[in-house]
């Protein structure tokens, strides 16, 4: 552990990168990658761990912790978050600049390319093939952020629930992300507080005890199977 | 004042999303349909372009929209212009000041009782939505007519059965693994648009 620290500390000091290197290797990233955040995070792993030694790949994988457990685009989040580390305040701003710029280029000349098109025959049987395969394409990044998710009753309560509200009705998707998260807080201060009655009260009771430790064996062992 | 609605809608956007692009997509459908911006046929199209292009998925879309409302405006071009700049400024921001502050308190944040209760309770709610997406796409795309959220049998008029047809053949597709490697999506798209020139454009046929 405290050789990774004198590892990162040898990567800040040795090399103060440039605010124009830093915007030009964003700026590439933006441009090559497909797709969203997790495509560029291969990309960035390989540029700035392998190639120009800026971050050990612990500083990666914190910076993909708090890109995915913020609010925001990934690929933005991760900018900033590499810019934030090497260069501060301007860092974050150049890195970000760098990454959406490709984006808004290209889309910008694209969106009247594409209105100019819009009626065209050939245009429209396109697209009506490409509209199929984008549901596709929603539906894996349903199944890939679905496999994530952490298995349970409070789980799936709230997916079902988010999911029946958002299709039916016109309830503003925002509060429903806020109260998700508000009932995520909750859960976690009831199930805190059960714990610890559980604890105080444990040491009365010595079969409820009993119980409580053969039940944990059996967790235990289902999740050693479930690792094998 | 548009740009400022633009603005605010999409401030809103980048603020209360946690999960990416895809995870954007249900709010931006329900402020494309608020405000009347898009039509949900325009919107499909465009996330297919949108995953297709270089950059972050979320910034091509929040771009193109952002373009497409400014166009409509009497600046035209220029308007087309500003419209892209705001959206995607907006989009930005509130990820350029939470990322700085959390990057800062990174250690109290990532064992924080609240903070890790509050992305528990989210990201379930995240996931349905996408999944809401998933039935509201998919349906537009087979039944055009047909609105979950005013069900009536007029819905069920038009039916594309090609288009299900499509759907059900890529699901699989896209599971096919090269030297251990999904398909990219971009090929996908590709062969998805030169399957609907060859049935739709060529061949004519009718759903």
């Amino acid at each position: 552990m405290r050789q990774m620290k004198r590892q990162r500390q040898k990567l800040n000091n040795s090399h103060k990168v440039s605010l124009w290197l830093l915007f030009w290797t964003f700026f590439k990233t933006g441009l090559f990658t497909f797709g969203g955040g997790y495509a560029m995070i291969s990309i960035l792993e390989e540029e700035l761990v392998g190639k120009r030694k800026w971050l050990t790949s612990a500083d990666m994988l914190d910076m993909l912790v708090i890109a995915e457990s913020t609010p925001g685009v990934i690929a933005v989040n991760t900018a900033t978050g590499v810019g934030f580390r090497l260069r501060g305040v301007w860092g974050a701003i150049v890195a970000t600049l760098g990454v959406v710029l490709p984006s808004f280029v290209i889309i910008t000349a694209l969106t009247f390319f594409i209105r100019a098109f819009s009626q065209n025959v050939w245009y429209k049987a396109a697209f009506t093939g490409i509209q199929a395969c984008v549901s596709v394409l929603i539906v894996n990044a349903f199944v890939k952020m679905f496999s994530q998710l952490e298995r349970g009753w409070f789980s799936a309560l709230l997916l079902v629930a988010a999911f029946n509200v958002a299709l039916f009705t016109n309830f503003n998707v925002i509060f429903l992300i806020l109260i998700g998260g508000a009932a995520g807080i909750l859960y976690a201060v009831i199930a805190d507080a059960v714990c610890k009655k559980k604890n105080k009260t444990l040491p009365l009771s010595s079969s409820e005890r009993l119980e409580d430790e053969s039940a944990r064996q059996d967790d235990d062992g289902a999740n050693g199977g479930g690792n094998e | 004042m548009i740009y400022l609605q633009l603005f605010w809608e999409y401030f809103k956007i980048g603020l209360f999303t946690i999960g990416g692009g895809y995870a954007m997509l249900p709010l931006v459908t329900q402020i494309v349909g608020k405000y009347g911006w898009l039509s949900e046929q325009e919107l499909i199209e465009f996330i297919g372009i949108a995953e297709s292009t270089p950059g972050p998925f979320a910034i091509n879309l929040a771009t193109f929209v952002g373009n497409t409302v400014g166009s409509a405006t009497e600046l035209g071009i220029f308007g087309g212009i500003l419209g892209a700049l705001v959206s995607t400024v907006a989009v930005v921001l509130p990820s350029l000041i939470i990322i700085i502050v959390v990057t800062l308190l990174f250690d109290k944040f990532k064992s924080n009782k609240y903070v890790q209760g509050a992305l528990k309770g989210i990201r379930p709610v995240v996931v349905g939505l996408i999944l809401s997406a998933v039935i509201s796409v998919a349906g537009k795309v087979v039944l055009p007519n047909f609105s979950f959220k005013n069900i009536s049998a007029g819905g069920f008029d038009k039916f594309n059965w090609i288009s299900l047809i499509l759907i059900l053949a890529f699901i699989p597709l896209s599971q096919i693994k090269i030297k251990g490697k999904k398909i990219h999506p971009i090929y996908l798209i590709l062969f998805s648009a030169v399957l609907g020139i060859v049935i739709f454009g060529a061949f004519g046929v009718q759903q």
